[in-house]
């Protein structure tokens, strides 16, 4: 899918980008390491009126804000059909033996609505979508998380999550939004369940009594978190995360993977964190999307009324593209290679990496 | 999207001077309406109202329907707007400008959120059945102040519609055609009416009534309000513009009270017309076999 | 729900224990975002509003839904005003999607819009474009009002030059819309109950005058509740303009005091003290 729109650089500056973070080790325009972060200022708790909500600013400006809100809905009649309900048991009876299959928990993608609001672009229009599948995609990835909106075989809860970003898209607002949503499900607390077993449920009152939706991390327990989805960009050798708008635009190739750090075991730091791989997503950098110049020589439609084959004008395509000039950076075409990717990949999974930074500080903002 | 044509410098500074001076192009006093028709289609409930060289023709129609499942005791009433390329070239089909999202709202919250129809009435069987009326609003021609018009013929439509009789028993609903019973009135609560008032000068200070085209394209601002002839306000609205003194919006209100009473007269008179005309000794009279000698 | 009104005619409390020319805290912000041009932030009771403002600036592509255009068209001689609001699905307390094809809400951008245009002076930046895009976070009542305030407000932060504070506010009444009963109390800042169950009225005017931009009823009143309702709501837009006129002020007196601004740059005619 695209990234934001075009940036306003001449092939000179993107010649000088493209040169300075391709060196061992990159300098990238403002200053930061391949694995810094922007500097982020986060809050929890903002919204009263939601079940959750979140507030993250960049230091580029870049703010989103998350509500999450929830209700109660009458779950499909599907459980009406025993077999498939048994079904659904089976599948799930390795969750835990201290489950009965009675109480085994089925969960529906379904359970989950997000839409990403951005201004200037319309409902329906393609790069809000996509932001809004990829975020949803890592978040149902295992299924996990419809199955924690369980309430009882007749009712689940129904969770709306509104992703808005609030200031006007400077860069790709992927890893913003996306650690927003972290924070915002971190903060979800829903009202404490009174009813037992399958009646119309009905609920505690109070509110400090509410349980989070993602208990806190204890020393005992393992816990899951909600998953983080990251953009990372390779340039020729250097991988770089969360790239800026200029950064991007010389990408050899840019993804969004979404992981989740579930801590498996009681530790310190990210010692004891699991990292899972949940989803990959290729992001088509700007470069893509505007098809290379073509110089008049190689150009078959320029004067090709001599019948010269077709063959000849991509021999002399593919020559102009070799004798590449100094200073001049050309968008590189064709796919990425399987090395780069998987390299890039390696990196985001590798233990005590920016990932657990990431978790780790975002397990530090006090969610109220 | 086509733009229409702005009255050009010359143009604007005339009528300006000319509205300064009291004066309008066409000789009316400021607060003065174009000369009004109205007049009824051979159709229940098409009403056909013209302003000078505005003319908009509303048609009301009713069908059985399935009531929202959030409203099961409520009937459902619709007023669609359409600006057609007819009206005025800067119109395009499934495009809908500012121009007509703002008519169809102020239609909205004068007739329907105000409640002149009475929606209740039109439930047949709750949460089941009930009847869905719908009128449809055509602006055949644009010259200025569609809000009034439209809204006259909205009104005068609604008044004038019959829809089939009907009755219900042991669950089953019959909808009689005309033939088998009169067609009944939809059951009307009170007549609101739209008047507005184009502001013109630095402060606002010339308040003109049903203006043209013209005047409505070089005017600061304009307030449309809404009320029905025993003085309730139904909607006010003056969405921005340049500030106009409060006291003045109290007195254009004021003023908009008396023409809205002649409105009301106006379409009580012409729907009495109406029935006398269709009034031929009603059914009986066609069945008779007498005939004048 | 409804409001239980006759308690007002005991105790002169409202539902929210206030009286009747009382509004609600109003919290508010400016600068609270660091790549727009003007950004402001505003709480009126639970109604909270964020407003960023970019430009004026080159008019970009034409894209869908970037909000309904006031004030002269663009590509004029006068700077295009686009408003663009988003309210949120979790602003009220059941969620609801608010698309942005919302007739409301396309009258309510164009209602900001014509607003602020005729306030500020577009004629300075023909051509161009400001873009002032607004975001519901949480709504009790009186949203037009906290839009248009939130607005003056982050336009005031983008440096745009305009004639004068466009403030906001709502006024209702107590009667019925039936009942012309003299004896009912015009009331200051309705929130959402009130609205609900109260004829009211939101008033916006200029500066320190009695002239009104906007004037929005959207309920059935009798005319000669009008009066009192404008007085008052025109007097509660002038708290209102202090109120937002403070904002300003201290926000520029903390920029000269952390030194961000220097003294003197174009802040000559502001008193510091």
């Amino acid at each position: 899918m695209a990234s934001t729109q075009h940036v306003l650089l001449s092939p000179a500056e993107l010649a000088y980008l493209h040169a300075s973070l391709s060196l061992t080790p990159p300098i990238r325009p403002d200053g930061r390491t391949r694995t810094q972060f922007r500097p982020l200022v986060a809050e929890t708790g903002i919204l009263p009126g939601a079940n959750g909500s979140a507030r993250i600013c960049f230091a580029d400006g870049t703010e989103a804000i998350v509500g999450v809100k929830a209700e109660v809905e009458r779950t499909q009649s599907r459980h009406d059909d025993e077999t498939v309900y048994v079904e659904g048991a089976a599948n799930n009876g390795g969750d835990g033996d201290a489950e009965t299959k009675e109480d085994s928990r089925t969960g529906d993608s379904s359970w989950a609505e997000m839409t990403v609001e951005i201004p200037g672009l319309r409902d329906d229009d393609s790069g809000t979508a996509f932001l809004a599948a990829m975020l949803s995609e890592a978040l149902l990835a295992d299924g996990e998380f419809a199955r924690r909106l369980w309430i009882n075989r007749r009712f689940h809860w129904k969770l709306y999550l509104d992703i808005i970003l609030i200031s006007p898209p400077l860069s790709y607002p992927l890893p913003l939004l996306s650690l927003t949503t972290h924070l915002a499900l971190l903060s979800t607390r829903l009202p404490r369940l009174q009813s037992e077993g399958d009646e119309d449920p009905f609920f505690d009152d109070d509110w400090a009594a509410a349980p989070h939706l993602f208990p806190r991390p204890t020393t005992t327990t393992p816990t899951h978190r909600p998953p983080i989805t990251l953009l990372v960009m390779a340039v020729g050798d250097s991988i770089i995360f969360d790239p800026s708008k200029e950064e991007l635009a010389v990408a050899d190739v840019a993804l969004a993977v979404s992981v989740s750090g579930d801590r498996s075991e009681p530790g310190e730091g990210g010692a004891g964190r699991k990292l899972r791989l949940l989803s990959i997503r290729t992001i088509d950098p700007p470069s893509r999307l505007t098809p290379p110049g073509v110089a008049n020589a190689a150009n078959s439609a320029y004067g090709a009324g001599n019948g010269a084959p077709q063959k000849m004008a991509e021999a002399r395509t593919a020559e102009a593209e070799a004798a590449a000039e100094e200073g001049v950076w050309r968008a590189p075409r064709g796919g990425a290679k399987r090395a780069v990717l998987g390299a890039l990949v390696q990196k985001v999974l590798e233990a005590g990496g920016v990932v657990d930074e990431v978790l780790d500080a975002l397990e530090g903002v006090d969610l109220g | 999207m086509p733009r229409e044509a702005e009255p050009s410098l010359s143009e604007r500074q005339f009528v300006l001077q000319a509205l300064q001076e009291n004066l309008r192009l066409d000789g009316r006093e400021l607060d003065q309406y174009r000369p009004l028709e109205l007049s009824f289609g051979d159709q229940y409930g098409v009403a056909d109202v013209t302003f000078g060289r505005t003319r908009v023709l509303a048609k009301a129609s009713a069908e059985v329907t399935v009531p929202y499942a959030d409203r099961p005791l409520d009937g459902i009433f619709n007023i669609a707007t359409e600006l057609s390329p007819m009206a005025s070239p800067a119109f395009e089909v499934n495009r809908p400008t500012e121009t007509e999202i703002l008519l169809s709202r102020l239609l909205e919250k004068t007739v329907r959120r105000s409640g002149a129809l009475d929606t209740e009435s039109l439930c047949l069987v709750a949460g089941q059945k009930c009847w869905s009326v719908r009128v449809d609003v055509h602006v055949l021609s644009h010259d200025g102040n569609l809000i009034d018009a439209a809204c006259l013929a909205v009104v005068a439509a609604l008044r004038h519609f019959r829809k089939p009789d009907t009755s219900i028993e042991g669950g089953v609903l019959t909808v009689y055609t005309a033939a088998e019973r009169e067609a009944v009135p939809l059951s009307w609560l009170h007549s609101p009416f739209c008047v507005t008032w184009s502001f013109f000068g630095d402060e606002g200070e010339t308040a003109v009534l049903d203006a043209t085209r013209l005047e409505e394209q070089v005017r600061v601002a304009s307030c449309t309000v809404s009320l029905n002839k025993h003085g309730e306000i139904c909607q006010i609205a003056k969405l921005g513009g340049v500030p106009v003194d409060a006291v003045a919006l109290l007195q254009c209100t004021a003023v908009a009270l008396t023409k809205v009473k002649e409105f009301s007269e106006l379409v009580d008179k012409k729907l009495a017309e109406d029935v006398k005309k269709r009034d031929k000794g009603g059914f009986m009279a066609e069945l008779s076999a007498e005939n004048e000698r | 729900m409804p409001l239980d009104t006759s308690a007002y005619n005991l105790a002169l409390l409202r539902v929210d224990g206030r009286r009747w020319n009382e509004l609600r805290r109003v919290h508010a912000q400016i600068r609270t975002q660091a790549a727009a041009d003007g950004s402001s932030y505003l709480e009126m009771g639970h109604t909270k509003v964020m407003c960023v403002v970019t430009g004026p600036s080159e008019p970009g592509p034409r894209r869908g839904g970037a909000g309904a255009g006031g004030g002269g068209g663009s590509g004029g001689k006068d700077a295009e005003v686009a408003v663009s609001i988003v309210i949120a699905g979790f602003s009220s307390v059941d969620r609801k999607r608010h698309g942005k094809g919302d007739k409301r809400t396309l009258e309510l951008q164009s209602t900001v819009s014509n607003a602020l245009s005729a306030s500020l002076h577009t004629h300075l930046f023909p051509h161009s474009q400001i873009n002032i895009s607004l975001h519901v976070l949480s709504q009790d009542g009186s949203l037009l009002a906290a839009l248009i305030n939130a607005a003056t407000l982050a336009c005031v932060d983008a440096g745009i030059p305009m004639t004068d504070y466009v403030a906001a506010c709502t006024a209702g009444s107590t009667s019925t819309y039936a009942a012309n009963d003299e004896a009912a109390d015009p009331l200051l800042d309705l929130n959402h109950q009130e609205e609900q169950e109260l004829p009211g009225l939101t008033v916006a005017t200029l500066g320190n005058s009695d002239r009104v931009a906007v004037l929005v009823c959207e309920s059935r009143v009798q005319v000669g509740r009008l009066e009192g309702m404008l007085a008052v709501g025109v007097d509660g837009c002038k708290q209102m303009r202090e109120i937002l006129d403070r904002v300003v002020r201290e926000k520029g007196q903390r920029m000269i005091q952390e030194g961000t601004v220097e003294r003197g740059v174009g802040l000559n005619d502001m008193d510091v003290d």
